[in-house]
């Protein structure tokens, strides 16, 4: 049993990349009510244009997740403008379902073309050798350290965002109400405007995180963006801290059944919770229940 | 503060174009169009006037992570291609032309390469794909419209096994196939390094898990029980579990199935449990993507090559090497896939000298020429001597299989093949 902590400790960090999206999922739904579907994409392309940076151009690491900051702004403007404000402009509940794919399909082509089909080694800044912690017991590459640290620190500073600052209770206003929002001379479109920025910085920095580990290319983004969408559901897609938990859960999920059932059926406890959870808490596990007026 | 609406008609439309873009940009990248404006409407009875290209199908995956073996393939063919048309092309003045198509690795898109190939663009015969479930979803068309397919990568599809339903088998092998891959990875890992406790993993596709079936097959014939089987899935990146479960179970190798990216998860995933036994797997091991993203962890993995770049086993596969390097210019001097592009080039110049010996592009007279082909070919693997036959489809024998091994970027000799070069005819392994 003393492969049980490197079991945990590795379904914490895939769980933690897994919740970093999700995140990114939590907090355009809280203002729009709408998902970004092109997240794993954007998380793609974060990690594609911070290894340009840092391998291919030999900068510094940091540049790197400049490159990805700013890609993220402007893919989230991008995105923003044509796909989330005519569909909220219009009421529709399929156009940005559509738009949102139809983004993250011209973003995979375009780095298909950019930087070919291949995958791609990226090196982590903080070396590749493994440390041991426990007295052995547990052996973790930094990068996974870091991936933990600063998935926790991405998330807890928004949530402190949303809850010490004006801005930050702006966006819980126009969460719960964005006609009374509107009413009391909050800038609805800024403040979704500004959630989308949000996510999409948080995926595009956590391609940089996770490229590191999962090697990087253009079709990176299709399984995590699904994973990280069924960790939403679980957690709760209104629940900033469900969200986190979903992650984990799925995360661990994973390790756990690929070492003692069997590998082969690695992700089918994920997706059995995932429809459990719909069938019977469909707010997710830490979602309130709410009730829609129409 | 009410935002402000601008007018409604305008969104719709923009919203409308971006929808039409993804659609544009979904269908065009799929197909590569063929390198010559040829007519479709052509009968491919072979009464073609002289000035008309051969058409030659190639299909193989050339985006993906098999792509470094698609494009390899792809590369070897279009070199040995352009050779022979610069020599006069065959039939006495007409070109080859290749009608290239994307096969995306996936066994449906191949079915519907293949069916255009040979329905549409009426090609006298197709080389490629890469991936076993694109040869084994394919195979079927060809068969029917009795034109050869030579399966010039795919380790695992069924090549021999057809004349059971197909006795005017129209399918052939120029590659080192599973029954002998598997045969020498456990003749490698248990015959000549001794371990008496070896881990498979292997991933889920049908390339990964025929793989497995026959490897535990050959551990059999040798009293061995894999002390583990693990599983894993394309695009999976961490292989603790699995390492960890070979490790428990004392595993002194671990012996693979797999492809280029995910084998290099496990090489990691070794180093990162501080646990590092060889590696001993399939061909796959010398794939450009596995020897660049496992780096240094992927030193010392051992598998068996047709071809190994640095020590080309005849003139024309020397000379081969040189052309490639030139032409394609890869990046340090590599090719992504050696094996790939030697069999491509290889099974090229095979069909063009049976297209000569036929003396036309019918279908039928050339899986009769392929079958009794009376000159020897020079290939950069072997000169091939009657390479197939009326009841023997498999071109490569076992004896000619070398092992190489990953040392510092590139794959390098480990154990040459029994003999080098073409001649041995003794049939084995399969």
């Amino acid at each position: 049993m003393s492969d049980l902590p490197q079991l945990i400790l590795s379904g914490v960090a895939l769980g933690m990349i897994y919740a970093l999206l999700a995140f990114g999922y939590n907090i355009t739904f809280l203002t729009s009510r709408t998902l970004n579907f092109a997240q794993g994409e954007f998380l793609m392309l974060g990690a594609l244009v911070a290894f340009s940076i840092s391998v291919v151009h030999k900068h510094n690491y940091l540049l790197g997740i400049g490159g990805a900051l700013l890609i993220g702004i402007v893919l989230a403007v991008i995105l923003e403008r044509t796909a989330i404000r005519p569909a909220l402009r219009t009421k529709s509940d399929v156009s940005w379902i559509l738009a949102t794919t139809a983004l993250g399909i011209i973003a995979r082509n375009v780095a298909e073309r950019v930087w070919g089909t291949d995958d791609y080694r990226f090196p982590s800044p903080l070396g590749n050798a493994p440390l041991s912690l426990a007295g052995g017991a547990v052996r973790v590459l930094p990068q996974e350290l870091l991936i933990i640290g600063a998935a926790a620190v991405i998330m807890i500073s928004f949530e402190l965002f949303r809850r010490g600052t004006i801005l930050g209770k702006a966006v819980t206003a126009v969460a719960t109400d964005k006609d009374a929002a509107a009413l009391q001379g909050i800038n609805v479109a800024l403040i979704i405007t500004l959630s989308f920025v949000i996510s999409s910085v948080i995926a595009a920095v956590a391609g940089v995180l996770v490229g590191p580990l999962t090697l990087v290319g253009a079709g990176m983004g299709i399984l995590l963006g699904v994973k990280a969408f069924a960790a939403a559901i679980i957690g709760g897609l209104e629940s900033g801290l469900g969200v986190v938990a979903g992650g984990l859960i799925l995360g661990l999920c994973e390790q756990f059944t690929a070492r003692f059932i069997s590998t082969g059926y690695k992700d089918t406890p994920g997706f059995v919770l995932l429809i459990l959870v719909l069938l019977l808490k469909p707010a997710g596990l830490f979602g309130k229940r709410s009730i829609k007026k129409v | 503060m009410p935002i402000l609406f601008p007018q409604k008609l305008f969104v719709r439309s923009r919203a409308l174009l971006a929808l039409a873009a993804v659609v544009g940009l979904g269908l065009s990248g799929c197909e590569n169009k063929s390198t010559t404006p040829g007519d479709s409407s052509k009968p491919s009875g072979g009464s073609a006037s002289t000035q008309d290209p051969v058409k030659v199908g190639v299909m193989g995956p050339y985006s993906g992570g098999s792509s470094p073996m698609g494009l390899s393939m792809r590369d070897g063919v279009r070199l040995a291609a352009e050779e022979i048309n610069n020599a006069g092309g065959v039939l006495g003045g007409r070109k080859i032309e290749l009608v290239e198509r994307d096969d995306q690795a996936t066994n449906e898109r191949g079915a519907q390469v293949i069916q255009d190939l040979l329905n549409s663009q009426k090609v006298c015969a197709v080389l490629g794909p890469i991936n076993t479930g694109v040869a084994q979803a394919s195979y079927r068309y060809p068969q029917e419209a009795k034109v050869p397919y030579i399966l010039n990568v795919t380790t695992g599809a069924w090549v021999n096994e057809h004349f059971k339903e197909y006795p005017d088998n129209y399918v052939f092998g120029l590659r080192a196939n599973d029954n002998q891959q598997s045969e020498l990875i456990a003749k490698e890992a248990i015959d000549k390094r001794g371990y008496k406790k070896v881990a498979i993993l292997a991933d889920e596709t049908n390339y990964g898990q025929n793989g497995r079936a026959l490897l535990e097959d050959a551990l059999k014939k040798r009293s061995i029980t894999p002390v583990y089987i693990g599983k894993f899935k394309i695009k999976d990146t961490d292989m603790t579990p699995q390492l960890q479960e070979a490790r428990n179970n004392g595993a002194e190798a671990v012996l693979t199935y797999g492809i280029g990216p995910e084998l290099a998860q496990i090489a990691n995933g070794m180093e990162k449990l501080g646990w590092k036994v060889p590696i001993v797997g399939s061909w796959t091991l010398s794939m450009s993507n596995f020897i660049d993203a496992a780096g240094g962890n992927g030193n010392g993995a051992v598998m068996p090559q047709t071809f190994i770049q640095d020590k080309p086993p005849t003139p024309t596969g020397q000379q081969f090497v040189q052309n490639y390097v030139k032409k394609y210019n890869p990046a340090n001097g590599r090719i992504p896939s050696p094996v790939s592009a030697a069999q491509g080039y290889d099974s090229m110049k095979i069909l063009a000298e049976a297209i000569n010996e036929a003396g036309s592009d019918d279908p039928k007279k050339l899986k009769t020429a392929l079958e009794n082909l009376q000159k020897p070919v020079e290939g950069a693997i072997a000169i091939y001597t009657k390479p197939f036959s009326a009841d023997n489809h498999e071109a490569i024998k076992t004896e000619e299989i070398n092992i190489g091994k990953v040392q510092d970027g590139h794959v390098v000799m480990e154990t040459p093949a029994a003999s080098s070069g073409g001649g041995a005819n003794k049939p084995t392994g399969s």
